[in-house]
């Protein structure tokens, strides 16, 4: 080997080294700026819990980059907040930056009462991209797919497997690289029906469930991203939808009303009392696991498709917006800038559970840590978030897709072909 | 006399409406005033939107963007919706599967009550119980009685081989348990009504009857329920109407499968009503939704009215 490839090589290796930490230590992604003009400002949140780290983070801002300015947080409970948010967009009363969740947006955009963030975004030099795909593109409007939001969190999906279970069937445990047949595999393997134990329950509900296997062949799960074809008869859909079922025939996998619901928190309980080997669970189950279960567990990503490659999780982000008709448009964009930025961003990587949208490594390790000492692979949820797809279904389609694809194919044992025609159907009457 | 009496402006004539003596129109207009506040509240939350129903039903109104008048579409699209048609045919279901059980259950359960048991008392608070208890907790309570291996429903059907039927999911049998939810809830009101009826039968006729030789189900036959018979009347009629009016057991029971029933086989008027206004946003067609639901119990009502000189007897009649 000659000197000459050898610097080269070294000079590579070292400016690797240098610029990697420097850039992810140093140099936040999102840097906040100070308003112009103090004001006061009304915001909505669904959860108490957020509405506290939210506070904190309003409190820094207003010491910092806004001295003077009055933010009123008000949590209207999940169960109120849609009504509530149609009825008061209808009396023009919007709050001025309130919470949104990408099913919803669609509504809002459509009838023009959100405000339009991408003029901010250019102002303030924020490069839109750095935020995985699938957190933003959902909060896309207008021909030239202007950003209207910035996002709080993501969550992800990742498979959730009971360690001791595959110590006793002996079998390796699975890592990031594994593909559907080695998980037909596993669940074949770790099915033991006298004992009444499935190897897996996958499919419930969009965000935790098939969807996610269609992301994986290269699909959009149930619509498109324009919102104009019904993509559940399309051949990747229907080839996910199908290895499912098969597991499913083959007494791998427990049926809707053998779970015990539709939702897939009622696989997740079913794996917490040992009848269940893997369960695709979402980030935000985290928490919970780590409290509750009883037994040696970990995470991995969801498994590859074997041609594609790609192992493809839904992602949902919350979002932050304004209302187009507030009377200090620059100045909740202000907020909503430090809200998205590092420094914002910190009281939710701090606060743990929530993970946060801000892309920064640095963020992402602190909400790591935040889960004190454990051996679990929490890194497997940040992970999915690269090759992410965002929710594309909407309000109006939710219960067709969400439930009753499910419960037709996954406890009427309704064929994948009629199944999925019968949704499109439902879909396309309402994608004009 | 009376004309001379007869007051010549509104006002005066109003305030004679009121009683004739000063006292008495203090007293009336006491009264009033004690029933102003409900009577303004059911005004301005109640009677300002029944009145807004109707031009919101010649409307296209999504709640945000303004209103557009669209004339009758919105009731032409209702003939024309095989989701309304299916709505429709739950809703009729419904009340064939509960008004009948229910009015006999009840009449039954009353009669029975009537008799001077011991703890009749106890017993009527329970049958009463379900009628004061919120339809969303029994609903909810309901839900896992039904589910299939783990409820208790399940439990007890699995030695005839029915331990694993999805109530709450097979479309052919989903208004079966929200019927028998609903008659469970009713059952206590119209119990209680059935036992007025019952005890304001003078004795004297079930007397008289045994005198004649009539046995006990001679007594009921011609005593019991002709006597009742205007009891009987009201509760068919807040029967028929409260069936047409089924929503929470729907909205409930179906949420955590799928809502409205697998191909909306749960969803009756109501609740096909509610989703068109707030998961659609067509606020126009739901409020022609509405009426068409108004303008049917309103038929159903009235034709039960015509045609109860059939069957219902009323004593003042025979004089």
């Amino acid at each position: 080997m000659n000197t000459r490839k050898v610097t080269l090589l070294l000079v590579v290796l070292l400016s690797l080294v240098l610029a990697l930490p420097a850039h992810a230590q140093e140099e936040p992604v999102i840097k906040p700026l100070p308003c112009e003009e103090p004001g006061k400002l009304t915001m909505w949140v669904w959860d108490e819990a957020w509405a506290a780290i939210i506070g904190d983070s309003i409190e820094a801002w207003k010491a910092e980059y806004c001295p003077g300015a009055e933010v009123d947080i008000q949590v209207q409970t999940w169960a109120n907040y849609w009504d509530l948010l149609k009825t008061n967009a209808a009396g023009g009363e919007l709050p001025d930056v309130f919470n949104m969740s990408q099913p919803f947006f669609f509504f809002y955009a459509d009838n023009d009462v959100v405000l339009n963030l991408q003029p901010y975004w250019d102002e303030f030099g924020v490069d839109t991209t750095i935020w995985g795909s699938g957190l933003i593109d959902p909060y896309r409007w207008g021909e030239a797919g202007d950003l209207y939001a910035a996002p709080v969190n993501w969550d992800t999906i990742a498979i959730f497997y009971n360690k001791d279970m595959f110590d006793a069937a002996g079998l390796a445990y699975p890592t990031a690289d594994w593909t559907w047949d080695d998980f037909a595999e596993y669940a074949a393997a770790l099915t033991d029906p006298d004992a009444g134990v499935w190897g897996a329950a996958v499919y419930a509900e969009y965000q935790a469930g098939y969807p996610n296997w269609i992301a994986a062949t290269g699909e959009t799960p149930v619509v498109d991203a324009a919102r104009t074809d019904c993509t559940l008869d399309n051949p990747g859909s229907l080839e996910a939808l199908n290895f499912l079922k098969g597991l499913l025939d083959a007494g791998y996998m427990p049926t809707v009303s053998e779970a015990g619901g539709a939702s897939p928190n009622d696989a997740f309980n079913l794996f917490a009392s040992g009848k269940l080997a893997m369960v695709a669970g979402g980030s935000w189950m985290l928490p919970q696991a780590l409290s509750d279960l009883t037994f040696n567990w970990d995470i991995v990503q969801l498994p590859k498709h074997p041609e594609t490659g790609r192992s493809r999780s839904i992602v949902h982000a919350v979002g932050y917006v304004a209302s187009a008709r507030t009377a200090n448009p620059d100045l909740a964009a202000n907020l909503i800038l430090y809200l998205a930025s590092d420094e914002g961003q910190k009281f939710f990587a701090e606060g743990g559970s929530v993970a946060p949208a801000n892309p920064s490594p640095a963020i992402q390790q602190m909400w790591i840590d935040s889960f004190g000492e454990t051996a679990v692979n929490i890194q497997a949820f940040v992970d999915a978030t690269v090759d992410s797809q965002g929710v594309t279904p909407f309000d109006e389609i939710w219960d067709v897709m969400n439930s009753e694809l499910v419960v037709k194919i996954f406890d009427l044992g309704m064929s994948v072909e009629d199944a999925v025609a019968e949704t499109c159907d439902a879909i396309n009457a309402e994608l004009q | 006399m009376i004309t001379e009496s007869r007051p010549r402006t509104l006002a005066a004539r109003a305030l004679n409406a009121l009683g004739s003596t000063p006292l008495s129109r203090r007293k009336a207009l006491w009264g009033l005033a004690l029933i102003a506040p409900n009577t303004l509240g059911l005004f301005f939350f109640f009677g300002i939107p029944v009145l807004m129903a109707f031009s919101t039903s010649v409307q296209e109104w999504n709640a945000i963007k303004p209103p557009r008048f669209v004339g009758l579409d919105n009731f032409e699209r209702l003939i024309s919706d095989d989701k309304f048609a299916q709505a429709l045919t739950n809703t009729l279901k419904l009340i064939a599967l509960a008004v009948p059980l229910e009015v006999l259950l009840a009449l039954g359960v009353a009669v029975l009550l009537n008799l001077p048991l011991r703890g009749r008392n106890l017993l009527r608070t329970a049958y009463f119980l379900p009628v004061v208890t919120s339809t969303v907790a029994a609903s909810v309570v309901w839900t896992s009685i039904l589910q299939p291996r783990y409820g208790i429903v399940s439990r007890l059907l699995e030695p005839v081989g029915l331990g694993e039927t999805k109530w709450l999911v097979e479309p052919g049998l989903v208004l079966i348990p929200i019927a028998a939810v609903a008659i469970w809830q009713r059952l206590g009101f119209d119990m209680i009504i059935f036992l007025a009826g019952l005890q304001s039968i003078p004795g004297e006729l079930y007397e008289a009857a045994r005198i004649d030789g009539a046995g006990r189900w001679g007594r009921f036959r011609h005593v019991t329920l002709p006597m009742l018979s205007p009891t009987t009347f009201l509760v068919v009629v807040l029967a028929v109407i409260n069936s047409f009016q089924i929503f929470d057991q729907v909205y409930i029971m179906t949420l955590r499968t799928v809502p409205g029933g697998v191909s909306g086989s749960a969803t009756t008027l109501t609740y096909f009503l509610y989703r068109r206004a707030f998961t659609h946003s067509e606020f126009g067609y739901a409020s022609a939704i509405a009426l068409v639901l108004f303008a049917l119990i309103l038929f159903v009502t009235v034709f039960q009215l015509t045609i109860q000189r059939y069957w219902v007897y009323y004593e003042a009649e025979e004089g």
